[in-house]
């Protein structure tokens, strides 16, 4: 929820270095075969004639051999990966990943995903690297997407944090489908929120008071919102706080009368009771996503809900019985509503497997209106992995001890990258508007379409 | 000889060993080495072919990386009882001009240079392209950081590159080029325009910009001159007007309509569209445009030159691929999908020893001399020794072109653009 303040300010989320406090491992192992590199040193040494600079000069411009005992005992923590040192030696260098970079995260979340939100979480500041891509050609779900761009439409982009004003704020609620001055029944229930994201409710067991206060801070200072089941007396920022209230806490909540809940739409009757009781609150209802989500999802927007919260597993697959990628579940309740007449009237926010900048504008492309995430959250809070992390009531993160004020910047700086990355897309793609972007298929490109639409008439080898 | 210069050339005669050395696999593939895409034994297969010309006999995969789909799920149909064809008669060559006016320019083999500025990398890197690209009878592009003096005397193998910052677009660097290239997207960065981190820019880079030394160099996106392709007309009458004998090719990347898009750029008077697909390389991006926006250029190629020949324009047009093209079989493939030839960057790099880490952005940039602008690491790179490992990796090149055309019995490579029957699909 924006401030209301005088003048015009641009959004922009400020970003401070926040550190790693808990170390992270190294990504490569380097090694030196120790009696080699003794007579590799005598070697030199001779044919230098003792010239002590040139002897001691090291393969290496990030300084790995910059210790006391140079080759001997490697700097890993300095290491790129540049291999040169391989190249000019070898017979005694070996660079590899390391084995504790190559355990980082699940089945699921790569060692490079880790890296990626760890940093991001850190410095704030958007990844930018040499060389070109070097990862999967596609795959499922958000890898087998890919974002239109245009040649030449505007907004302008003049470096990184330098373009026009690209607007990433959605609306959360109840729109009226017609404006009648003479006749209103229903003003618009929506509030503004200044990017398409906001914190999920965190894994059962994971939310202690010290990440939900860092959770609280973050969202308050980004002006986002945070999911939470407590009604948290006390905690900062209650006006960002989106309740999640289950049948029995109605009352609870009924003084409080919170612009903003959530519901479980899996017990539809709740609904009536909320919106006799929270008259002038947004009610979301929050769903799992499986086959007939499209169907449930008409049927609550008919019954006057304002708002779906659509939920995958922490991977990002469906509850079908067969389980889709969030992004094939999505386009289905999208394209439902559509169908029938009731898009425009629900917000549809999306969670579950949202780990990456690239998720959001993705997300958004096949149908929601904003995203939340959740694990990721943990994840830049430098949580540890303890195993599989799919499972929403048994999440393999396992939360450290942090100091709020650190974690929130964490978070902020984590929201602060991915809005400028947001931005990068939408600019690429011609857009002013995050808001025009929702179900936009058509900018989209499906791996899967592209393959059958190009590789039309090669045979398959047999 | 000061001690500076012992050092610089200790390294240098180090890393050139290992390149040679590297491939022989006598310490085996280095784990650490390669991704995906570029995986080590492409890496090594390119050392062993800049080495030798020729193609690896010692079984490193020198066809095809590892990435799960595009050119690596492709591969040649086996055909029995075809023409017998002399490989040393076999024609590699492709014209740069179809239309009936203007200067006809032809190139030996269906490769020329990718734009790659000086500053992303060095300049003796630069000339070592420039060489390579005069004997062999090709070309190669300035990029967008301006036309460095010592590259001057190779100008009639040098494409002038006009981009949105326009750095170093002089009249008279117009005037040098035989082909001018408007770079309107590069596809590791499609719709995101030019990025030269500080670290990188030297008094001599900044000099060659007209900017500030050591500040951040980002050329807009996009043109701000170009909104329509009546616009872009107006920019080829430019050229046309500084240079009438100039060919004027057109560099975009691969979105929706990048069908469009070259049935645009061919109306406005272009004589090459070169499209850049959403794998290609750069001296920096940001890592969310590398793998999200636009599409590979594989699939761009059908669409583009199946909407040309739709058009019945395709045979007035070149089309030029880019943007992941590793190898010869890269080249074949992208031809047979419908384009004319490749541009190539990223592969003559790896030819003159980069591992593909992608630490081209960093302050000293490049660990062997190639994308840095650091006075002591360019020196690794000896033109004369970057000219001949180039010149090395695409006569391999064309000996497995050739080897690809006389198993269909093909006597020009011109034969095999848009045979996508010859091509087998794996799972």
């Amino acid at each position: 929820m924006q401030a209301q303040e005088t003048g015009y300010r641009r959004f922009k989320i400020e970003s401070r270095p926040a550190p790693h406090v808990y170390p992270i491992p190294n990504r490569f192992d380097v090694r030196a075969r120790k009696i080699r590199l003794a007579a590799m040193l005598v070697h030199e040494a001779f044919e230098y004639r003792f010239e002590k600079e040139v002897v001691l000069s090291r393969p290496c411009i990030y300084g790995v051999f910059s210790g006391h005992f140079g080759g001997f005992k490697p700097l890993k923590h300095k290491c790129v990966g540049c291999m040169r040192c391989v190249q000019e030696y070898p017979h005694i260098m070996t660079v590899k990943p390391s084995e504790a970079y190559k355990k980082l995260g699940d089945s699921f979340w790569t060692p490079e995903m880790v890296y990626t939100v760890w940093n991001e979480a850190s410095t704030g500041k958007i990844p930018v690297k040499g060389m070109g891509y070097k990862g999967a050609f596609g795959g499922e779900g958000f890898d087998g997407i890919w974002t239109d761009m245009s040649e030449i439409v505007r907004p302008t982009r003049d470096g990184v944090y330098g373009r026009e004003y690209i607007s990433t704020s959605v609306d959360v609620g109840r729109k009226p489908t017609s404006i009648d001055l003479d006749n209103v029944i229903e003003t618009p229930r929506t509030i503004e929120i200044p990017l398409p994201i906001i914190f999920d409710e965190l894994p059962n067991g994971t939310d202690n008071d010290d990440v939900q206060t860092a959770v609280a801070l973050a969202a308050g200072k980004v002006g986002t919102l945070d999911v939470a089941r407590e009604t948290r007396l006390g905690r900062p920022g209650p006006e960002n706080l989106l309740p999640l209230i289950d049948e029995e806490g109605i009352e609870d909540y009924e003084e409080k009368q919170p612009s903003i809940l959530e519901f479980d739409a899996e017990k539809p009757s709740v609904l009536r009771k909320l919106l006799t009781r929270f008259d002038r609150s947004i009610i979301i209802g929050r769903l799992p996503l499986r086959e007939d989500s499209g169907q449930v999802a008409s049927e609550l927007a008919r019954q006057g809900v304002h708002g779906l919260h659509l939920y995958a597993d922490y991977h990002g697959r469906d509850y079908s019985r067969d389980p889709r990628h969030i992004s094939t579940a999505l386009r289905d309740v999208h394209q439902q509503l559509v169908r029938d007449g009731l898009r425009d009237q629900v917000t549809i926010i999306a969670s579950g497997g949202i780990t990456l900048a690239e998720h959001v504008p993705k997300a958004i492309i096949c149908g929601a209106d904003l995203v939340g995430i959740d694990t990721t959250i943990l994840v830049a809070l430098q949580a540890e992995f303890l195993g599989e992390t799919r499972n929403r009531a048994n999440c393999g993160l396992r939360p450290r001890r942090i100091n709020p004020e650190w974690g929130a910047q964490r978070l902020v700086n984590l929201m602060g990258v991915w809005h400028d990355q947001l931005i990068e897309i939408l600019g690429a793609m011609g857009m002013r508007d995050v808001r025009r972007l929702r179900g936009d298929i058509g900018r989209s490109m499906m791996d899967s379409e592209l393959r059958e639409q190009s590789f039309k008439g090669i045979a398959w080898a047999t | 000889m000061g001690n500076l210069e012992l050092i610089v050339e200790k390294h240098t005669e180090r890393i050139h060993r290992g390149l040679e050395v590297l491939p022989t696999l006598k310490h085996g593939l280095p784990e650490g080495l390669g991704n995906k895409r570029w995986t080590g034994d492409l890496i090594l297969a390119t050392y062993e072919q800049a080495l030798t010309g020729d193609i690896p006999q010692n079984g490193l995969e020198y066809k095809t990386g590892n990435s799960g789909g595009g050119f690596d799920v492709l591969g040649w149909k086996t055909h029995d009882g075809v023409a017998k064809v002399d490989q040393d008669q076999i024609d590699l060559s492709i014209p740069l001009n179809k239309r009936g006016e203007g200067e006809k320019i032809e190139i030996p083999v269906p490769i020329y240079g990718g734009g790659m500025s000086f500053g992303s990398i060095s300049l003796n890197f630069m000339i070592a392209r420039a060489r390579a690209a005069r004997r062999l009878g090709t070309y190669t592009s300035t990029g967008e950081g301006g036309y460095p003096d010592q590259i001057v005397p190779y100008r009639n193998h040098v494409i002038t590159q006009v981009a949105t910052g326009m750095f170093g677009v002089r009249e008279e660097t117009i005037q040098y080029a035989p082909i001018v290239e408007f770079k309107y997207a590069q596809g590791a960065k499609p719709g995101l325009g030019g990025h030269l981190l500080a670290d990188k820019v030297t008094s001599e880079v900044a000099k060659m910009r007209e900017s500030s030394m050591f500040t951040s160099l980002y050329s807009p996106f996009p043109f701000h001159s170009v909104y329509s392709v009546e616009d872009h007309k107006k920019h080829v009458d430019w050229i046309k007007t500084v240079n009438p004998r100039a060919l004027v090719s057109v560099k975009v990347s691969t979105p929706t309509d990048v069908d469009m898009v070259a049935i645009g750029s061919y109306y406005a008077g272009a004589n090459v569209i070169h499209i850049d697909g959403g794998y290609g390389g750069t001296g920096a991006a940001p890592e969310i445009a590398k793998k999200n926006i636009a599409m590979p250029v594989e699939y761009a190629i059908p669409k583009v030159h199946d909407y040309l020949v739709s058009e019945g324009v395709r045979d007035e047009i070149t089309l030029m691929a880019s943007g992941g093209i590793r190898t010869a079989d890269d080249v074949a493939k992208a031809i047979a999908l419908g384009a004319d030839g490749c541009v190539v960057a990223t592969a003559e790099a790896v030819a003159v020893g980069c591992t593909h880490c992608g630490n081209c952005e960093r302050g000293r940039g490049c660990q062997v001399g190639i994308t840095t602008t650091d006075p002591e690491l360019s020196q690794f790179i000896d033109p004369e020794w970057g000219e001949k490992r180039i010149v090395n990796l695409f006569n391999a090149w064309s000996k497995r072109l050739r080897i690809i055309l006389a198993s269909f019995g093909l006597e020009s490579i011109r034969d095999l653009r848009g045979r996508k029957d010859l091509l087998v699909r794996f799972k």
